[in-house]
């Protein structure tokens, strides 16, 4: 651990999911074959010109309404000017001056704590085109060019790797919630640019500021951050601080260290300016609420909802709130009728660990919450008990059978009370020395009893409801 | 007023990846002078740091954003007619590195 | 030649069979080659266009030219630069594929200074551009083939492009009509880019009616281009009723005036005489015609802010422009120095001198005195027009200070003297996105010159009003270039 406070911010790149890209109307989607999801723009054919994707723009303004941003007046666009073989038209388009959001804050829990995260400004923007290298060539492929990208920009205002990637953390979570973005970091759909710097504890004044580069996965900027802060504390340690220059350096994955790229001194300039070809659109206020009533309940106060109201344990909540394909499917239990508390116990102990196990996404999942309602009403009234319950899921989930087609009356439980008290009432007649015995103190008597009423109804009687009836007839 | 020089001409060219001849250096060289004299008279306008730059051809564009439907993918065959090099669908270009 | 007739008159030819659309074709074919080879206009020859049908549309069987910075679809379209001298598009601008719906036949691709970024037509690829009227002289540019062939009778119209005075000019110089409509009439989609904020797609005809016919077609709102707008309740030709009485028109005076030159040279004064002469025929029937004089200072920028917006969008306009996707592939181990070496072998001096203007502009430490102030300046000279044209109905100006300049003086470097506001005011209307037409009003050692009316924004239909009667009044109306072949070895 360094003895230094480590500042960090981060710039966190998510492609959006739309059915046509931001600016052309190809398709946004993967596509393994090169070069097939290409519109004139995207290759930047003589006289093409951009057109912006509305569903685009409303993503993105929900996203600025959910970290709580200011929207600009006007939506426009700039250009960033430079040259490297995997932007065909010689610029990017992005937003500069009027980001769709800026100055905004989102509060996420870390470890139990809370921090209110700053964001400086959340904007849209187009990917490049993807480059696959060879030996001696580069073969450039432009499927991913005009593909909307949405690059969130945060105040430095945390203080660890961990922080760093609580925040990506939930941040993806939201971008899914929202329905913004897969967010699939395998998928090369998140792309960090991490910027660290160190300072001593009182210091008032940030130190030099080092800028790592995308960075495609939380796990690297985990350890590109930590390595980085221990780099930087070394160098201060050795009183060579002034060794740390305001630079751009990469993480390289196999050595896990950061490697300079170039210094800030030569640091490209973009001469951004206003796209000429895009004209200024007024964002109203009616279409800000318009836009605010598609905003999904966000995991956050979905888990004080489930804690709240369905008073599942925090550790429970998390487990669910996690992935919003179980939150749904939890609350789709819940809103069909289930004990919720029944509900996230299946879903957190048997479901999950099933469809890890699998490797499937709930979403695939054979048993849907209205086929676990099947099971789980049957156990809740007591017609089957829990082992059975299990029996029964496993099951239905092996046959891809409706579970009602397992429980049939010749398993279901004895919860008839007034049966039950039937047959307690002759046990116990036919049990008086015993009955003497327990008030003597030989408690464990009970036992016997129960043992004697599952014995005449074969194991069926509901033993809750047993033991309740004997309770009371015996003390 | 900045001095202008050979170096500077080059980089700026450079930057647009745009190589000059020693004579083209030289046109701009020239030209420059007068060039900034002629920027000058933007400069010489007073009080014109508050109005807002018009960046745009119209102020009163009204447009509808586009509806986000998918079209066809070009050819691939129609993508590459004008390309010199290419393997596969895909454009060819000596490795890139960094 | 029945082809050097106007567009009405043809359609009205056709209809009652004096001729046929396979005759002015090969009219206009044979017309083609004889104007390449003694004013060199053209990039290409369609040498086997596809015939159409005659049928109730206007344009419908009559041959015009394409500007070679319009994507035509199988058809070579270079821009008139080196950069693209072997692309073949894959698709067809907007407002051509509106015109080829009309049932109009493309008959050639026309030179331009490279990309339009010049005002000479000396800078195309394929050499210089020569005035029809007279060799020695140039056309103007950069419409400069477009203006060259109309001029001579090639076809009743051409495409043109604007983005400084890039028809306007030519079109003077040429002795024709050139018109470009209010921004975003016209669809941008398919033209290739100089400076997106003041580029214009328009046309040249010999009449202010053919350019109202023209326009009509070519517009229209297109899902490809947001800054195009819906002008389905415009309709130019039908609307135009030379009912101009009452009209207020306004000339800014101390660019006229004489006076405020020292030594104004012969020409510039026959031009502006005849200009006031022009004026005259207005006035007669009862057009109110002042002068206003507007801040010298303001006027003075004009040039400059030109030059400051559009060599700076350029620069990023044709930074697609590396030869990697299309255009012929530049040397070099690296992907960098291959696409220097196509920029550097491929962009003619002129433009490369502009390029660097364009990057010195755009530079951060540059870009707030020069661009952004560029911008601020371009919106008071545009809400000044606005506020004039709140009591007129247009501004009216002689175009340029006199006819073509001889081609061995081309003055295509930025410079400051006292007549550059004269020569460079037709800016204005890319500032504003004005409608601005351009017709012929004299001759001067008999080399034609033009007058130009720009109105506001969305009033097109005004300025052509006005041009359509000013045009009744004078004797230019249709006139082709006398062009004689020159005895060649």
């Amino acid at each position: 651990m360094s003895k230094y406070k480590a500042v960090i911010g981060l710039e966190m790149h998510c492609e959006m999911q739309s059915n046509s890209k931001v600016f052309s109307s190809a398709e946004n989607s993967y596509n393994d074959t090169p070069n097939a999801n290409v519109r004139p723009l995207d290759m930047a054919f003589p006289g093409t010109l951009p057109t912006v994707n509305k569903e685009c723009i409303c993503k993105s303004l929900l996203m600025s309404l959910v970290l709580n941003c200011s929207q600009p007046e006007y939506m426009y666009f700039d250009r960033k000017n430079y040259y490297y073989p995997d932007l065909p038209k010689g610029y990017q388009i992005t937003q500069m001056h009027a980001p769709v959001g800026v100055n905004g804050k989102i509060t996420i829990d870390i470890d139990g704590r809370e921090k209110e995260v700053l964001i400086h400004d959340i904007h849209l923007e187009e990917d490049s085109a993807s480059l696959d290298h060879y030996r001696d060539i580069s073969l450039i492929d432009y499927n991913r060019s005009g593909v909307p990208l949405l690059e969130l920009v945060t105040e430095p205002c945390f203080y660890s790797a961990e922080e760093a990637v609580a925040f990506l953390e939930y941040m993806r979570r939201i971008y899914q919630y929202c329905g913004v973005s897969e967010a699939d970091t395998k998928k090369g759909q998140i792309r960090c640019d991490v910027n660290v710097s160190i300072m001593d504890e009182n210091a008032s004044e940030l130190g030099t500021k080092v800028e790592m580069k995308n960075i495609n996965s939380f796990a690297n900027v985990y350890d590109a951050i930590n390595y980085e802060i221990k780099r930087q504390s070394e160098l201060k340690d050795a009183g060579r601080y002034d060794e740390v220059e305001q630079e751009t350096r990469r993480f390289d994955e196999e050595s896990g260290t950061t490697i300079r790229m170039r210094s800030k001194v030569d640091a490209i300039d973009y001469k951004y300016f206003v796209e000429p070809n895009i004209p200024k659109y007024k964002i109203t206020k009616e279409w800000l609420e318009e836009i605010k009533k598609d905003i999904p309940m966000l995991p956050r106060e979905r888990k004080e909802k489930y804690i709240k109201e369905y008073n599942l344990s925090e550790y429970d909540a998390n487990i669910i709130i996690k992935e919003k394909d179980y939150a749904d499917y939890f609350e789709e239990c819940v809103k069909i009728g289930i004990n919720p508390k029944l509900a996230a116990n299946y879903l957190i102990v048997q479901i999950i660990a099933y469809i890890n196990k699998e490797g499937i996404s709930i979403k695939d999942f054979y048993l849907k919450p209205e086929y676990l309602k099947q099971i789980i009403v049957e156990q809740d009234k007591g017609n089957i008990s829990s082992k059975q319950a299990k029996e029964i899921f496993n099951k239905a989930l092996d046959e891809r059978k409706e579970p009602k087609n397992y429980i049939s009356k010749d398993n279901a439980q004895i919860s008839d009370k007034n049966l039950l008290e039937d047959i307690i009432n002759t046990i116990l007649d036919n049990n008086q020395t015993q009955i003497e015995a327990y008030h003597n103190g030989k408690t464990n008597l009970f036992d016997y009893f129960v043992g004697q009423v599952m014995k005449e109804t074969k194991g069926k009687a509901n033993p809750n409801m047993v033991k309740e009836i004997l309770k009371e007839k015996l003390d | 007023m900045k001095n202008f020089t050979k170096e500077l001409v080059d980089d700026l060219a450079l930057k647009l990846l745009i190589g000059l001849t020693d004579e083209e250096n030289k046109m701009v060289l020239d030209e420059f002078d007068v060039i900034d004299q002629n920027m000058e008279l933007i400069t010489k306008i007073p009080n014109i740091s508050k109005v807002e730059p018009m960046t745009h051809a119209l102020d009163d564009f009204t447009y509808v954003l586009r509806d986000d439907k998918k079209e066809e993918s070009i050819e691939i065959k129609e993508l590459l007619q004008n390309c010199d090099k290419y393997e596969g669908r895909e454009i060819e270009v000596p490795k890139v590195v960094g | 030649m029945k082809i050097e007739n106007t567009i009405e008159d043809l359609h009205q030819m056709l209809n009652n069979k004096e001729v046929t659309v396979e005759e002015l074709v090969n009219e206009s074919l044979s017309k083609s080659k004889l104007v390449q080879k003694e004013c060199n206009a053209f990039v290409t020859i369609i040498e086997n266009p596809i015939i159409k049908e005659v049928n109730s549309n206007l344009l419908s069987g009559i041959p015009y030219g394409i500007k070679d910075n319009y994507s035509t679809k199988g058809i070579l379209s270079t821009g008139s630069s080196n950069t693209l001298k072997d692309y073949i598009p894959f698709y067809t601008a907007t407002c051509i594929e509106n015109l080829e719906k009309c049932g109009a036949i493309a008959i050639n691709k026309t030179a331009l200074d490279e990309f339009g970024m010049g005002g000479t037509g000396t800078t195309c690829h394929t050499g210089i551009v020569k005035n029809p009227w007279n060799k020695l002289h140039m056309c103007a540019g950069s419409s400069a083939g477009s203006a060259a062939a109309v001029a001579a009778g090639v076809y009743p119209f051409a495409l043109g492009s604007d983005t400084g005075d890039s028809i306007r000019k030519p079109a003077a110089f040429c002795g024709i009509v050139g018109y470009k409509p209010t921004y975003g009439m016209i669809s941008r989609y398919g033209l290739f880019p100089f400076a997106s904020s003041l580029d214009h797609c328009g046309c040249l005809t010999r009449s202010v009616k053919d350019a109202a016919i023209v326009v009509d077609a070519m517009k229209g709102l297109d899902k490809n281009d947001q800054t195009s707008w819906d002008s389905s309740n415009i309709h130019l030709y039908n609307s135009i009723d030379g009912q101009v009485k009452g009209k207020k028109l306004f000339y800014i005076q101390n660019i006229v005036d004489l006076e405020n030159y020292t030594n104004p040279s012969k020409e510039l004064k026959e031009h502006i005489n005849n200009f006031y002469k022009t004026l005259d025929l207005l006035k007669k029937d009862g057009v109110e015609v002042e002068g206003i004089n507007i801040d010298k200072a303001l006027l003075n920028a004009i040039p400059s802010v030109y030059v400051c917006l559009s060599c700076a969008e350029a620069t990023s306009n044709m930074s697609n422009l590396t030869g990697i996707i299309f255009g012929p592939r530049g040397k070099g181990e690296n992907v960098t120095d291959m696409m220097i070496d196509h920029r550097t072998q491929g962009f003619s001096p002129l433009i490369k001198r502009r390029f660097v203007i364009g990057s010195y502009i755009l530079q951060k430490e540059n870009q707030e005195k020069y661009f952004v102030n560029a911008q601020r300046v371009r919106r008071l000279i545009v809400d000044k027009m606005k506020e004039l044209f709140k009591t007129y109905d247009g501004l009216i100006m002689p175009v340029s200070t006199g006819p073509a300049p001889l081609l061995d003086n081309p003055k295509d470097s930025v410079s400051v003297d006292d007549v550059s506001v004269l020569e460079e005011h037709l800016q204005i209307g890319n500032f504003g996105g004005f409608p601005s037409i351009t017709i012929p009003n004299g001759f001067i050692n008999d080399l034609p010159v033009g007058i130009n009316i720009t109105g506001n924004c969305y009033d097109d239909i005004n300025v052509l009003n006005i041009a359509y009667h000013l045009e009744s009044k004078m004797p230019y109306k249709g006139q082709i270039a006398p062009l004689k072949e020159d005895n060649h070895e």
